[in-house]
C-alpha cells in the first residue's frame, strides 16, 4: 500500500485547515520565515533544482530549471500559478486550493523569492467559485499577517498576489493563452519563442507553474532538495496527487510516491473495478493521454515509464474504462470536448478536431465504413505536432490510440450501427443533416 | 495587386530576388523594399549569413524570417496568415511548416528567423504531407464557390491549393454554414463561410490601424470575424482588410460582381486627394475605374490606403461631376463648347492683362502649375500667382525648411526614435502618415509626443500629449524652442494656454533623441502670426542640430495635395523655380483684397478659396467683385457655382498625366489609365489653349513637353524625365541636381513676440478642424457619403455640464463673425474652455469662422 499522504495531503482533512490560524498552528509559514531569514535566493533555487521536482500540470518540465531561466536584474518579474485545472478527469488542484490554500501561497512566496519575482497571480478557472473564494480569503489573511506585500517580515523582499478568475475556457490552461487572458485579451496561445521566461506576462519575464507544483515548494526547502529527491524514482521525484475517476470502486484524489506500480493504485487505492466488471482501458494522465490497456497495469506510475509505454503521466488524472463502456462513445466524448475547447487560431486543430467529431458521430449514426477509421487515424496524424499549441494533439493522441488499440470494437460498432438504421432513417438523412447544422448555429 | 499574388511573383516583379548562385559568399544582398533608394538611417544593419535551403547554399540577411530568406534561394514557402506589414508573425495558419535540421518538430517558416548555418528543407515527403494536410484542412469548410466569388482568379487560396494541395479531399461531412454575405460596413461585405480564419483583418484592426473594432468571435470551428457588438466597421483605413484577405471572405461592396480578373486591366498611378500621395493601382473595365488598390511603395505608403483614397472613385462616375465647360449667361451657368468657353475666358484674361491672377491647389500637377505660371507671367505680365495662404514666405525661410539635411523622408519617420506631431491631425490631413507613426511606435519603439490644440487620435500612442489653446501654436512653438535651448519660458506657456511641464517633457524627449522627427502642419501658417511658426520650427531644427544626423529632421504637412511641388516650381507671388527670388506679385490674401479693379480676372486651378481657405466667407464677398472668375473644377459648388463666369471641367486622378511632388520631395508620376469622361480635356491642354489665345505659344503638344520644360527650368528638378520618376518615384534630394538648390542666407530667425491666447471671458476659445470625410469626392461616393458629418461642435464634459448640453443636442454658436447651428459632441479629452467646430463648406460655418474669431459663445 503506497498511499503516502506524507506531503501535500498531510492532514488534508483537518478542520479549517484553510484558515491561517490552523495552518500556522501546524507550522505553516515557519518555512517562509526561515527561508527569508537564512537563505539567499540562489540557495532556494539550488534546493528546487536538487529536488528534481517536475511540473505537475502536464508537461513535466523540471520546475527548478524553469525558475532558473528567468533573467536576473531589476525589473518586474511575474509568477503565474496555473489554477485553470480543466483537463477532464483532473480534480487534484481543486482539493489542494479548497482545503489548504496557504500551502500554495507559501510555496508561491518562496518561489517568488527564489526567482526574484515581485508580482504573482493565481489564474483560477471560472467554475472554481468556491475555491476562488477560499483563495481570496487566504490571500487577504496572508497580506494581513505581512506574508504578502512589500518588505515581507522585514526581509526587504516583497511580492504581491492577485487571484484572477478565468471565464471558463480550457485553452486558458495553456500557459501562453493564460497570459493573454490574464492581460485581458482573448485567451489564445502565443507563438513560442519567445518563451514566457523571457517575454511572458506584459512582455516581462514570467514563471508559470501548476498549483500542485507550487504547493510542493515549502516542503522541498524544509526537507532539503536532495532529501525530497529520495522520494519516488530517480527521474520522477517526490509524491504525486492522482485523481482517479471512471469505473472504479473508490474514485478520488490520492497522494502516492511516484514510481508506485499502477496496479497498486488502481486496485489497492481505488478498489478495482465495480462488481462484475472488468477494466478494458485506462487514461493514465488525463483525457489527453493515449489510452493504455490492462496489459500495462504493472507499469510503475512515473513520468518516464508511462512515456515509454507510449502515453503520458500528464496531470496524474487516471480515468478507468470498464467493459460496459463503448470505446466509440469514449472517443466521441473525448473528441467533442477538444473540438468544443479548440480556440480556432491554428488550422489543424480547428478543422481537425471538428472533422474528427463529425466522423466519429457518423460511426454512431450508422453512416460510416471501416475506411473512415483510416481517415480518422490519418487526420489525427496530421494534427499531431503541426499545431500552434498542444490542444490539437490532446485530442489526436487519445482518439488515434483508441482507434488503433480497439479497432475491432470500432469496426463492430460501425456494422451494428449501420444495421440498426432503418430505411426511413436514410430517407430523412438529408433533412437531419440540415437540422443539425441549423441547431449548431 | 502585388499583395494578392503569391509572394514569389510579387518579389520577382520588384526585381529584388537573387536566385541561388554558385558562390554564395559573393552574393550581393539587395533587400531594399520598393521605393527605397537606400536604407533609412535609423534602420539597423543586417549581417549577411549563409544557410542551406533544399540543398542549395544561399546568402540572406540575418534575422529575416525563413519565409522571406527562402526567396533568396528562389524557394517559395506558401503562407496565409504571414504578412510582415502586420507586425510580429502569429504562426496561425500552419501553411509554412518546414523541416529544420536539428529540430524534431516541423517549424513555421514565418516565425523562425534565419541563422547562419541553418539547414532547411521545404520539399521532403514529411513537409509535403504537412502542406497537403493544411490545404485539406483549410478547404474542409471552405465553400469552394470560386465560380461566383470575386476573388476567383486572383486568389491566394486558389494558388496555394494548386501549388501545395493534394488536389483531392477526403472530407465528406456537411460544411460549416453561416449567413452569407453580410454587410460588415457600407463598404465591405463579409462571407464567413469563405473565411479561413487567418486573422489578418483582425490583426490589421488591432495592431496597424488600431481602431480595435474587428475581433474574432466564438471559438474553434465556430470562430468568425466580426465586430464586438455587431455594429458596422467604420474606420479611416477599413478598406485595407479587403486586400489583406487571402480569400474571398472580405469583398468590396462597391466592386462586388462588377468584374472578374480576366475582364480588367490594372493601371498604376498616384492618388492626388491629399499630400499622402499614396501609390495606387486602378482596376479598369471598359474605360471605367472599378476599384482602387494599393500599389506597395514602402517609401510612400507602406502598401496601405485610406478609405477615401480607396472608395472616392465612385464619385467620378456621379452625375454631380462637371464633364463639360460651362459659361455664365445672366445668373445661370450653361453648357458650352470648348472653343466658345476658351474664347470667353481668354478674352477676359487678355482684357485684364497684368490685372490677372491665378491660384492653384489640390491635385494640380507640377506641369499644370508650370504652364499656368507661364501663362500669367509671360502671357499676361502678372506675377499674381499663389498656391498657399498666410502671406508670403521669405526665400530664407522657405529654403531653410527645404534643406535636405533637415528634412525627413517617409522611411526616416518610421525609424526616428522620437517623433513630435505638432499642430496637425494626421488621420485627417495626411492619413497614411498616421499609420507610419503608429508603426514607428509599435514596431520600432519610437517615443511619440503630440502637441495640438484639439485632442489627436495619436494621443493614445504618445508618451506626452500636450495641449495648447486654439490658434496659440505660435506661443507654444516658441516656448518649446526655449525649453529645448534650456532657456526660461517666461509667460509663454500661459500665452499658449499650455502646461510648462509638458513643454519641458517634449523638449527633453527631443533633446535626448538620436534621430528626432518633427511633423508639423503647414496650416498653422494660415491662422497664426504669418510665417512665425515656420521660423520657430526652423530655429528648433537648428537648435536640435539635426543637420548633422541622417534620418533626423522635420516634415511639413502641406494643406494641398501637391503643395510642395507647386511651391518648388515657383507657383508663388515672390519666389520662382527652386525658391529663387523672383517677382513681386500679390499673395492669395492680397489678391482677395484687390479683386475688382486692381485684380480683375482670376483663374482658380483645382482650388476653391471659398471652401479650401479658412477665410472662405471673406472670399465669397471678394469674388463677387471680381470681373471674371475662371474656375477649373470637378464639382459645381462653392466658387464655381456662385461666382465663376467660366467653368472648365477638371480631370480626376486616373484621367490625368503629369507629376506631383510628395511632402518629402519625392517626384511621383500620375499616369492616365482611363479615357476622360464626357467632354473633359486635360488641364495642361486647356491652359495651352488659353495661352495661344492671348498670344503666347507654350510649346506643348503633349504633357511630357511640360515636364521637360520643368526639367530645364527648375534647377532642383534638372534633367528629370517621366522615365526616371518611374513607378516608385524619386526624391530630388537624392539626385545630383539637388546641389543646384539655393542656400538660405540664414537658417535661424528673429522671432516676433507671439500673441497670447484669447481670454475666454465667459465664452469658449474656438478652434476648427477638417475631417477626412468631406469634399465632393466623399459626398458623391455612395460608400462614403454616409460618413459625412453634420456640423458638429466638440466640447469638454465640464463645459457641457456648465452649459446644460449633452452629446446630440443642437446648439447655436455665436462668434464675432456670425452664428451657426451645430450638434454637440462631448469628448473627455477636450480641454475645458475650448470648443472645436467641424469646418466644412457649409455656408453658416464659413461665415461663423470668417476672420478666424478667437472666441465663441455656445447657446443652448
Amino acid at each position: 500500500m503506497s498511499l503516502s499522504n506524507e506531503l501535500l495531503f498531510d492532514n488534508i482533512d483537518e478542520p479549517n485547515l484553510k484558515s491561517i490560524e490552523v495552518y500556522e498552528q501546524r507550522g505553516g509559514y515557519d518555512e517562509l520565515k526561515r527561508v527569508l531569514r537564512e537563505l539567499p535566493p540562489e540557495a532556494v533555487l539550488n534546493e528546487l533544482q536538487a529536488s528534481g521536482l517536475r511540473g505537475r500540470g502536464g508537461a513535466g518540465f523540471a520546475m527548478g530549471t524553469k525558475a532558473g531561466f528567468l533573467p536576473k536584474g531589476d525589473m518586474d518579474k511575474y509568477l503565474c500559478c496555473n489554477a485553470d485545472e480543466s483537463e477532464p478527469g483532473t480534480f487534484k488542484d481543486r482539493e489542494l486550493m479548497q482545503k489548504n490554500p496557504h500551502q500554495l501561497i507559501e510555496g508561491m512566496i518562496i518561489s517568488s523569492f527564489a526567482a526574484g519575482i515581485n508580482k504573482a497571480f493565481i489564474y483560477i478557472r471560472g467554475e472554481y467559485e468556491e475555491q476562488a473564494d477560499v483563495l481570496e480569503a487566504a490571500t487577504k489573511e496572508a497580506y494581513e499577517k505581512g506574508y504578502l506585500g512589500e518588505n515581507i517580515l522585514g526581509s526587504g523582499f516583497g511580492v504581491s498576489l492577485v487571484v484572477h478568475r478565468g471565464a471558463g475556457a480550457y485553452i486558458c490552461g495553456e500557459e501562453t493563452a493564460l497570459l493573454d487572458s490574464l492581460e485581458g485579451k482573448r485567451g489564445n496561445p502565443r507563438l513560442k519563442p519567445p518563451f514566457p521566461a523571457n517575454a511572458g506576462l506584459f512582455q516581462g519575464p514570467t514563471l508559470i507553474n501548476n498549483v500542485e507544483t507550487l504547493s510542493n515548494v515549502s516542503h522541498i526547502t524544509k526537507m532539503g532538495g536532495l532529501k525530497y529527491a529520495e522520494i519516488g524514482t530517480e527521474k520522477s521525484t517526490g509524491t504525486k496527487l492522482v485523481s482517479i475517476s471512471g469505473c472504479v470502486q473508490k474514485p478520488g484524489n490520492y497522494e502516492i510516491d511516484l514510481g508506485t506500480p499502477s496496479r497498486e493504485i488502481l486496485f489497492d487505492l481505488a478498489g478495482g473495478p465495480l462488481p462484475g466488471r472488468e477494466f478494458k482501458a485506462w487514461f493514465p494522465g488525463g483525457s489527453s493521454s493515449p489510452v493504455l490497456t490492462p496489459a500495462e497495469f504493472d507499469l510503475p506510475y512515473d513520468f518516464d515509464s508511462i512515456a515509454a509505454a507510449g502515453s503520458m503521466l500528464g496531470s496524474g488524472a487516471i480515468i478507468m474504462i470498464d467493459d460496459s463502456v463503448s470505446m466509440v462513445d469514449v472517443a466521441l466524448r473525448t473528441a467533442k470536448f477538444y473540438k468544443h475547447e479548440s480556440c480556432g487560431k491554428c488550422t489543424p486543430c480547428r478543422e481537425g478536431t471538428s472533422w474528427t467529431v463529425k466522423m466519429l458521430q457518423r460511426i454512431d449514426d450508422g453512416l460510416a465504413t471501416p475506411m473512415d477509421l483510416d481517415i480518422i487515424e490519418s487526420v489525427c496524424e496530421q494534427i499531431m505536432g503541426n499545431c500552434l499549441c498542444v490542444l490539437g494533439d490532446a485530442m489526436a493522441m487519445p482518439v488515434s490510440s483508441m482507434v488503433k488499440k480497439f479497432r475491432p470494437e470500432f469496426e463492430a460498432h460501425i456494422e451494428a450501427a449501420r444495421l440498426a438504421r432503418t430505411p426511413l432513417d436514410d430517407a430523412t438523412l438529408a433533412d437531419e443533416i440540415n437540422l443539425k447544422e441549423l441547431a449548431a448555429h | 495587386m502585388a499583395e494578392n499574388l503569391p509572394p514569389s511573383s510579387a518579389q520577382h516583379d520588384a526585381g529584388n530576388v537573387t536566385t541561388a548562385v554558385a558562390n554564395p559568399t559573393h552574393l550581393v544582398i539587395d533587400a531594399l523594399p520598393p521605393g527605397y533608394s537606400s536604407k533609412p538611417a535609423g534602420e539597423p544593419e543586417r549581417e549577411a549569413i549563409i544557410f542551406t535551403i533544399d540543398g542549395a547554399e544561399v546568402s540572406a540577411p540575418a534575422g529575416l524570417m525563413l519565409v522571406d530568406a527562402a526567396k533568396y534561394g528562389g524557394v517559395e514557402i506558401p503562407v496565409f496568415c504571414y504578412e510582415p506589414k502586420l507586425g510580429a508573425p502569429v504562426g496561425a495558419c500552419r501553411m509554412c511548416l518546414v523541416e529544420i535540421e536539428g529540430i524534431p518538430k516541423l517549424q513555421t517558416a514565418c516565425s523562425t528567423p534565419v541563422r547562419d548555418g541553418m539547414s532547411v528543407v521545404t520539399k521532403s515527403p514529411r513537409v509535403i504531407e504537412a502542406q497537403n494536410s493544411v490545404v485539406e484542412f483549410i478547404l474542409a469548410n471552405h465553400p469552394l464557390d470560386c465560380p461566383v466569388c470575386d476573388k476567383g482568379g486572383e486568389c491566394p487560396l486558389q494558388d496555394i491549393s494548386y501549388g501545395w494541395g493534394r488536389g483531392k479531399s477526403r472530407f465528406t461531412e456537411p460544411k460549416r454554414h453561416f449567413e452569407k454575405p453580410v454587410a460588415l460596413s457600407p463598404s465591405i461585405a463579409i462571407d464567413r463561410e469563405r473565411c479561413i480564419l487567418c486573422y489578418r483583418c483582425v490583426r490589421f484592426s488591432q495592431e496597424v490601424s488600431e481602431d480595435y473594432q474587428l475581433v474574432l468571435l466564438e471559438r474553434g470551428a465556430d470562430a468568425h470575424v466580426g465586430t464586438f457588438d455587431g455594429t458596422e466597421y467604420i474606420a479611416p483605413f477599413s478598406g485595407n482588410i479587403i486586400e489583406l484577405c487571402p480569400v474571398g471572405a472580405l469583398t468590396s461592396r462597391a466592386y462586388r460582381f462588377r468584374a472578374r480578373p480576366w475582364d480588367i486591366e490594372q493601371g498604376g498611378s498616384v492618388c492626388s486627394m491629399c499630400p499622402g500621395q499614396c501609390n495606387v493601382t486602378y482596376t479598369v473595365r471598359d474605360e471605367k475605374v472599378m476599384r482602387v488598390l494599393q500599389r506597395d511603395n514602402h517609401a510612400v505608403d507602406d502598401g496601405w490606403l485610406c478609405d477615401r483614397g480607396r472608395f472616392a472613385y465612385q464619385a467620378w462616375e456621379s452625375e454631380a461631376r462637371i464633364t463639360q465647360p460651362l459659361v455664365r449667361q445672366g445668373d445661370k451657368l450653361l453648357p458650352a463648347r470648348w472653343g466658345y468657353a476658351l474664347d470667353v475666358a481668354a478674352s477676359a484674361l487678355k482684357k485684364a492683362g497684368a490685372r490677372s491672377a491665378a491660384l492653384a491647389g489640390g491635385g494640380t500637377t507640377n506641369e499644370e502649375g508650370w504652364l499656368l505660371r507661364r501663362l500669367l507671367i509671360e502671357g499676361l505680365g502678372s506675377h499674381n500667382i499663389d498656391s498657399r495662404r498666410g502671406g508670403k514666405l521669405s526665400a530664407d525661410v522657405a529654403r531653410t525648411l527645404t534643406e535636405p539635411d533637415v528634412t525627413l523622408s517617409i522611411p526616416d519617420v518610421e525609424w526616428a526614435d522620437a517623433i513630435l506631431v505638432l499642430a496637425t491631425e494626421l488621420v485627417d490631413e495626411m492619413p497614411i502618415l498616421d499609420l507610419r507613426v503608429r508603426k514607428a511606435v509599435n514596431q520600432h519603439g519610437a517615443k511619440l509626443a503630440v502637441a495640438t490644440a484639439r485632442p489627436s487620435s495619436l494621443d493614445e500612442k504618445a508618451t506626452i500629449a500636450a495641449r495648447f489653446a486654439p490658434k496659440a501654436v505660435d506661443a507654444f512653438a516658441q516656448a518649446l524652442l526655449r525649453s529645448i535651448a534650456g532657456e526660461d519660458l517666461g509667460d509663454l506657456p500661459t500665452r499658449a494656454g499650455a502646461d510648462g511641464e509638458e513643454i519641458a517633457a517634449i523638449a527633453a524627449l527631443l533633446n535626448g533623441a538620436e534621430r528626432p522627427a518633427i511633423l508639423w502642419g503647414e496650416k498653422v501658417l494660415y491662422y497664426a502670426g504669418g510665417a512665425a511658426p515656420a521660423m520657430t520650427v526652423a530655429n528648433i531644427v537648428d537648435k536640435l542640430g539635426v543637420a548633422k544626423t541622417p534620418g533626423a529632421g522635420h516634415m511639413q504637412i502641406p494643406v494641398q495635395a501637391n503643395g510642395r511641388g507647386l511651391r518648388e516650381i515657383g507657383f508663388l507671388p515672390n519666389l520662382g523655380p527652386a525658391l529663387s527670388e523672383e517677382g513681386d506679385g500679390k499673395s492669395s490674401d492680397e489678391i482677395a483684397a484687390a479683386l475688382g479693379d486692381e485684380v480683375n480676372a482670376l483663374i482658380l486651378m483645382g482650388v476653391d478659396p471659398m471652401v479650401d481657405y479658412p477665410n472662405g466667407a471673406e472670399w465669397d464677398d471678394a469674388l463677387a467683385k471680381a470681373g471674371t472668375v475662371i474656375s477649373f473644377s470637378t464639382w459645381l459648388s462653392g466658387t464655381a457655382e456662385r461666382h465663376a463666369d467660366v467653368v472648365f471641367p477638371l480631370e480626376v486622378g486616373p484621367e490625368k498625366e503629369g507629376t506631383l511632388t510628395h511632402p518629402d520631395g519625392r517626384l511621383q508620376r500620375l499616369r492616365q489609365t482611363v479615357e476622360r469622361a464626357g467632354e473633359v480635356n486635360a488641364g495642361w491642354w486647356a491652359i495651352d489653349q488659353l495661352s495661344s489665345r492671348v498670344g503666347l505659344d507654350l510649346g506643348v503638344k503633349v504633357v511630357h513637353q511640360a515636364t521637360a520644360q520643368i526639367a530645364d527650368g527648375v534647377p532642383i528638378y534638372a534633367g528629370i524625365t517621366p522615365e526616371e520618376v518611374g513607378g516608385t518615384g524619386v526624391r530630388w534630394q537624392e539626385r545630383e541636381a539637388a546641389t543646384n538648390r539655393l542656400a538660405p542666407s540664414r537658417t535661424t530667425f528673429d522671432l516676433p513676440e507671439p500673441a497670447a491666447a484669447a481670454e475666454p471671458n465667459g465664452r469658449l476659445r474656438l478652434g476648427t478642424f477638417r475631417s477626412l470625410w468631406g469634399g465632393g469626392d466623399v459626398e458623391n461616393a455612395a460608400t462614403l457619403a454616409p460618413l459625412v458629418s453634420r456640423t458638429r461642435v466638440e466640447l469638454s464634459p465640464a463645459d457641457g455640464e456648465r452649459l446644460g448640453v449633452n452629446t446630440g443636442d443642437s446648439v447655436t454658436l455665436n462668434t464675432d463673425s456670425g452664428e451657426v447651428t451645430a450638434i454637440v459632441a462631448l469628448r473627455d479629452s477636450i480641454p475645458t474652455g475650448s470648443a472645436f467646430l467641424l469646418d466644412s463648406r457649409d455656408d453658416g460655418v464659413r461665415r461663423a469662422v470668417a476672420g478666424s474669431p478667437a472666441l465663441v459663445e455656445v447657446v443652448k
